[in-house]
């Protein structure tokens, strides 16, 4: 009935690792919790997406919506559908991954408290932003939080900033569990100790291996990006919280400021790598994927572990890409980082480009199998490629003053989130949830739909938003100016395209839950309540 | 409508789009049944040497673009030859105070750019709509940018950095370069 199970593992790849917990046990509680992490995720782009429609529509005048309730649905969106459906389901997906390259989960303590503070950040910043009023967008650009204009109060500031940090906390959370899975006896390290350890989860072992030694062969090229997202968002995190922990003390009135330049470095130096908390994981799912359907393991040699050692280090020092246009004079610090920052940028472009080659060199005249799950892959690649390009020229400061802060940039992050980030998660859904759920998908025709739907909607939809920028049409207005009308008409078309391709999803895994008879009998415990 | 340089960067985008689309394209092909290694014809030690070297290609490119731009950004545009007029924009919540209000064309303008409340930023419009300068208005800040105007007619000023509610009704409609 359908071809969307997943090829064997080619020759050469290790098998399920022993580890301190049995095998058994491990594999069937990290079904349940990836399940679970796939399926509130999901709740979460229901709403996230519909937030964004409302957006769309109000900007196309087909519908009207209060000012302030318009900017904060276009905050609760921004969160919901980066952090709460993208982020989140990468991070739970990213266990799946590592238990299938040997390194299962040695605890569940930390990802359980990785899924409560989400979900119990994400119904925060739902009732701050879509009941309380809460509109400062999501990057809450400081003071703004604290200049409401009279559309909230500093109290619903400091709950909206608590909520926010306890999403944080989940990525520390996550961060803690997956260096805590990779930096693990999983490694085989024929000198077992906390350094070599440390050296051959980041790659060491691929460029030195006389000095870091294993006795299971090469390290699986997945680890390499999860450990590196791991430690980077740990390190970014921590400032970003001590900004929310700021924010928390200056809404109980104790009449305390933070500099405004300050306080929007500490912002970036969280919010750029938080982007990267979607791509690297998307990009590990990538290394292990596309070598299962192309019949070969990823060709990669020192090459791409050199690349992760340069996002390791640049992710870091490439915040100001977002402040260029904040050069105010005689602030020659601020300037100087935005000159350092443009190359850094570059540099940062070099793991991409490094991965793209890897990927095309593992599918160059490969014996690629073709089903719903690999071709939305593969387009999710060809979106990176794309969107990776727009990544260049946003880098590039003398470019910035014809689209910071456009609509250009609202194209640019919907074509990487949602035409890679998103159609590696719906690939990751047709190739992992038959494994998960222990049943085959209802019907593979439904999701040629789903794809070819979700590739034209949403690229008519982003090239718009981009096209309409490059006009210089400003972002983050709930009524644009007249002349931008037409192309957010046009727009709204590919929207329907895109929301119909969804519901044509929904309605497969509605049928796949109700209906697909279980062909793995170790999985029907496993579902247990998700059956409807 | 675009400025020369939106056009500018859109045609170079869609350049490397095509190209990549082509390469990409290329790679697909070749899984085709008849095009696929029958186990003899692909080296893949070879493929995994010739990475490295696509690396630096990437390298030389990017480091090209770098030494055609940098020397654009924004910060380094500015020189400190005496402007013409000053003309003082102070943003604040919900609008923009402009000070004078007309200049004459070909007056080399400096626009000093600050903010009463929150974050703002003046995006300059022409007569025909293109947005020709964005500057942040930074709390606490000034921040100058200069220009020079060769073009009469009334430019529209928004506001281009959310700063609440009434932030899309931000609008400085008349600004007024005289011939
Ligand atoms: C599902 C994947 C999506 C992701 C990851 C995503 C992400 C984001 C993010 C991060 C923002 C920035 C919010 C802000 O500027 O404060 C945003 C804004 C926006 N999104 Fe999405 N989004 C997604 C889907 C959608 C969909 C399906 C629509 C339309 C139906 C949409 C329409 C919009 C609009 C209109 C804005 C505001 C643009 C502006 O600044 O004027 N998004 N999105
Ligand atoms: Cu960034
Ligand atoms: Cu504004």
């Amino acid at each position: 009935m359908t071809t969307t199970t997943l090829p064997p593992a080619p020759a050469g790849a290790l098998p399920y690792d022993d580890s301190e917990m049995p095998l058994a046990l491990v594999q069937a509680k990290t079904r349940r919790f990836v399940l679970r992490v796939i399926w509130t995720s999901s709740a979460f782009l229901v709403i996230a997406g519909i937030l964004g429609l409302l957006l769309r529509l109000r900007q196309g005048e087909v519908i009207t919506l209060g000012d302030n309730f318009w900017y904060a649905i276009m905050t609760a969106h921004g969160l919901g559908a980066f952090v709460a459906w993208a982020g989140f389901f990468l991070m739970g997906i990213t266990f799946w991954v590592l238990m299938k390259v040997g390194f299962p989960l040695r605890s569940f303590v930390l990802p359980e408290v990785m899924y409560w503070s989400m979900v119990l950040g994400v119904v925060g910043i739902v009732l701050t932003t879509l009941l309380a009023g809460f509109a400062g967008s999501w990057v809450f650009l400081y003071p703004l939080p604290f200049f409401s204009a009279g559309q909230w109060s500093d109290t619903v500031t400091g709950v909206f900033a608590f909520s926010v940090l306890l999403a944080g906390v989940s990525i520390l959370a996550y961060c803690a569990a997956v260096l805590h899975t990779t930096i693990s006896p999983a490694l085989k390290a024929t000198k077992d100790t906390l350094g070599q350890r440390i050296a051959l989860a980041f790659g060491f072992g691929l460029l030195f291996p006389s000095r870091f030694k294993t006795t299971r062969g090469k390290e699986p090229y997945p680890v390499l990006p999860f450990a590196v997202n791991a430690v980077d968002m740990f390190l970014a995190t921590l400032p970003f919280a001590l900004l929310l922990v700021f924010e928390i003390i200056q809404s109980t009135g104790r009449g305390f400021s933070i500099n405004v330049l300050l306080a929007g470095n500490l912002l970036w130096a969280f919010g750029h790598p938080v982007v990267y908390l979607l791509l690297f994981p998307a990009a590990a799912t990538y290394y292990y994927l596309i070598p299962r359907y192309a019949g070969r393991e990823l060709v990669a040699g020192k090459a791409v572990a050199v690349a992760w050692l340069i996002a390791l280090t640049m992710n870091l020092f490439v915040w100001a890409h977002h402040l260029y246009m904040n050069y105010p004079d005689g602030q020659n610090v601020q300037q100087s980082l935005g000159t350092i920052m443009q190359p850094t940028t570059y540099a940062l472009v070099l793991p991409s480009a490094l991965s793209l080659y890897s990927i095309a060199a593992t599918i160059w005249r490969s014996n690629f199998q073709w089903n719903v799950a690999s071709k939305f892959l593969v387009a999710g690649i060809v979106s990176w490629l794309v969107a990776g390009l727009q990544g260049v020229i946003n880098a590039t400061a003398a470019f910035q003053e014809t689209l910071h802060n456009t609509l250009w940039i609202v194209g640019h992050f919907h074509n990487m989130a949602f035409l890679n980030m998103g159609l590696l998660i719906f690939g990751a859904m047709y190739a992992f949830l038959p494994e998960l759920m222990g049943k085959p998908w209802w019907n593979e025709r439904l999701g040629s739909w789903h794809l070819w739907g979700t590739i034209i909607g949403a690229y008519g939809w982003v090239t718009c938003q981009m096209i309409q920028g490059l006009e210089g049409a400003p972002r983050r207005w709930a009524v644009l100016p007249d002349q931008y009308l037409t192309l957010t008409h046009v727009s709204l078309g590919f929207l329907a395209l895109l929301v119909a391709a969804q519901l044509v999803f929904a309605y497969n895994l509605w049928t796949t839950l109700r209906k697909s008879p279980f062909d793995d009998p170790s999985a029907v415990q496993v579902r247990g309540g998700t059956q409807a | 409508m675009m400025t020369s340089l939106g056009r500018g960067i859109a045609t170079g985008y869609l350049i490397f789009v095509a190209l990549g689309l082509i390469i990409a394209f290329g790679v697909l092909w070749s899984t085709k049944a008849g095009r696929r290694d029958k186990g003899q014809g692909v080296d893949i030690e070879r493929a995994e040497r010739a990475e490295p070297w696509w690396g630096v290609f990437v390298v030389v490119l990017l480091a090209i673009l770098l030494g055609l731009t940098i020397w654009r950004a924004p910060w380094f545009s500015e020189d400190d030859s005496p402007k013409d007029v000053q003309v003082k924009v102070t943003g604040m919540q919900f609008g923009f105070l402009v000070q004078p209000t007309t200049v004459r064309v070909g007056q080399h303008v400096e626009f000093n750019v600050a903010s009463k409340d929150v974050n703002h930023a003046m995006g300059l419009y022409n007569p025909e709509g293109q947005m020709i300068m964005n500057v942040e208005a930074v709390p606490g800040y000034t921040t100058s940018r200069s220009y020079l105007f060769t073009e009469p007619g009334s430019y529209t000023i928004r506001c281009l950095e959310f700063c609440g509610y009434q932030h899309h009704k931000m609008i400085y409609p008349a600004f007024q370069v005289t011939a």
